[in-house]
């Protein structure tokens, strides 16, 4: 039986469309957040260590949330996140902010950290069948208290990223949910839901594609 | 331009489900195609982003002093399982104090504290090698077991192909056998044709008696034609005189006289003769068979009075 998220945002009003985003070849063009974000990654690379701890600030609210929601274990969540940012420590130099965002750097470690632990945690407990985290939904009241500027920050990019899942269609939601927290091969998820495979990934790329163009205009 | 397809391919990409050659044939198109390059990233960029549509939660507060504690510690690539290090930290600064303040007993009681942590990590990262070891050690016992269920299953299946090809080849040797006497009676039946085809070509007639004294004598010639000879049933006939012998002939129309059969013996005790006879001609349309009296041993040609002839 699948889960039952919920990624309904407050002040989320789904009508927003996705304009063009005009870029050339080989350029992705950063916003202001994303240069300062380059901007720590290359102090951390000449050895800067209040640049971690800045980054620390900006970065580990998301990404502690994302490792605790696909290990549901908040021990195990605590050594995803360490692990990524002694990562970042030590390859900041090779960071290419043309490449990519510091943050889609960060949270892809993450996320793959953590589904690396899941899945060997279901190999080690034989619970293939027993795959998700139990509490997948969430109340936007449970969130910690911001305490910084760069909490404020992340919280900004956080309500827009929710307003524009939450404009997703269900099924869309479920199927990106499902390979972005749920550790699931594609064809996992199609039994999962009970589709065929060629359906959840119409439905994947479907659901990105809006993805995209929502946060490339909002963003 | 970039189709659904590479779209789909791309998206899967980043969200890291493309997986063996699907993954290895994308990176390949990837390489040399720029555009492609740039959605990709685009769409990895919108993956990423979901981390920020996870349930808020607050990491706990020793999780920072314990990662800039663990930076602090190294620079090299080799990240622990359990990066406790803040009292690295504090050792560390508790051996530069000493070192500052000639404080020997302060430098030894530091070291002291970093070899008991070094120790403590040590047994951390053999407990979690361990726990690894047992994970795969369970992994490999129950692929193991599935091989070993597939092995016995592809057994049963070879068994019971071999059953069939031996139940097959029965039905093939039966199939062989049956064609075989299928073919003898096809031979039997063709000679039994074959023979009544032959008899129809006999020529059977009987003989009645000219004496007046015995009326009742007569025979039957029977003439097979194919392998020119016959034979000849006589009974009632009286037994000859003295010097005399009874005399067979066969008239043909292709000879102007009668064709000499031979002389045959009566039963003394019977009266009857059951004998073979052949022709001195070749005689293919017997129209009549005739039998006289003539001198012991027979003549050429018949020249004593006929006591059977054919109708």
């Amino acid at each position: 039986m699948p889960a039952v998220f919920s990624w309904a945002v407050a002040g989320a009003d789904g009508r927003e469309r996705a304009r063009a985003r005009m870029t050339s070849p080989e350029e992705v063009r950063p916003d202001e957040r994303s240069a300062a974000d380059a901007r720590i990654l290359r102090r951390m690379a000449a050895g800067e260590r209040d640049a971690l701890a800045e980054l620390y600030d900006r970065f580990s609210r998301p990404l502690y949330a994302t490792a605790l929601h696909i290990l549901n274990d908040a021990a195990e969540a605590q050594d995803v996140v360490h692990d990524v940012f002694l990562a970042l420590w030590e390859k900041a130099s090779v960071f290419a902010a043309e490449r990519g965002t510091a943050f889609s750097w960060a949270a892809t470690l993450t996320r793959n950290r953590a589904i690396d632990r899941l899945r060997s945690r279901r190999r080690r407990a034989e619970l293939l069948e027993r795959s998700l985290p139990a509490d997948l939904g969430y109340a936007e009241s449970e969130g910690a208290a911001a305490s910084a500027e760069e909490a404020a920050g992340q919280r900004d990019q956080a309500r827009v990223v929710r307003a524009a899942v939450a404009a997703l269609p269900q099924e869309q939601k479920r199927a990106l949910e499902l390979a972005f927290f749920g550790g699931l091969t594609q064809q996992e998820i199609a039994e999962r839901l009970q589709e065929p495979l060629g359906t959840i990934k119409a439905r994947i790329r479907r659901g990105l594609a809006k993805l995209r163009g929502s946060l490339a205009a909002r963003l | 331009m970039i189709d659904e397809r590479q779209e789909e391919t791309a998206s899967l990409y980043a969200l890291g489900l493309l997986e063996g050659p699907e993954l290895a044939a994308f990176e390949a198109e990837l390489a040399g195609n720029p555009e492609l390059r740039l959605r990709a990233a685009e769409l990895r960029e919108a993956a990423a982003s979901l981390a920020h549509a996870a349930p808020p939660a607050e990491p706990p507060a020793g999780l920072r002093a314990r990662v800039l504690a663990s930076a602090s510690g190294r620079r090299s690539a080799r990240i622990l399982p359990f990066p406790s290090l803040l009292p690295w930290a504090i050792a560390a600064g508790l051996a530069v104090a000493a070192t500052g303040t000639g404080s020997l007993y302060v430098a030894r009681r530091s070291e002291l504290t970093l070899l008991r942590e070094q120790q403590r990590l040590a047994q951390l990262e053999a407990a979690s090698t361990r726990n690894q070891m047992e994970a795969e050690r369970i992994v490999h016992q129950r692929e193991l077991a599935d091989a070993r269920q597939s092995l016995a299953e592809a057994g049963r299946r070879l068994a019971d192909s071999q059953r069939e090809v031996g139940q097959m080849r029965g039905a093939t040797e039966q199939l062989r056998q049956q064609v075989e006497d299928a073919s003898r009676q096809v031979a039997v039946l063709d000679r039994k044709l074959k023979s009544e085809t032959d008899l129809a070509k006999y020529k059977i007639m009987a003989l009645v008696s000219m004496l007046k004294n015995s009326p009742e004598a007569m025979a039957v010639a029977v003439w097979n034609p194919m392998e020119q000879q016959g034979m000849l049933k006589v009974t009632k006939l009286p037994m000859p005189a003295e010097g005399k012998d009874y005399q067979l002939w066969v008239f043909d129309p292709h000879y102007s006289a009668p064709v000499n059969a031979g002389v045959f013996q009566l039963d003394p005790a019977t009266g009857e003769a059951h004998v073979k006879f052949k022709a001195d001609e070749k005689v293919m349309t017997p129209a009549k068979f005739a039998v006289s009296l003539e001198q012991k041993g027979g003549m050429p040609s018949p020249h004593g009075p006929v006591v059977l002839l054919s109708e």
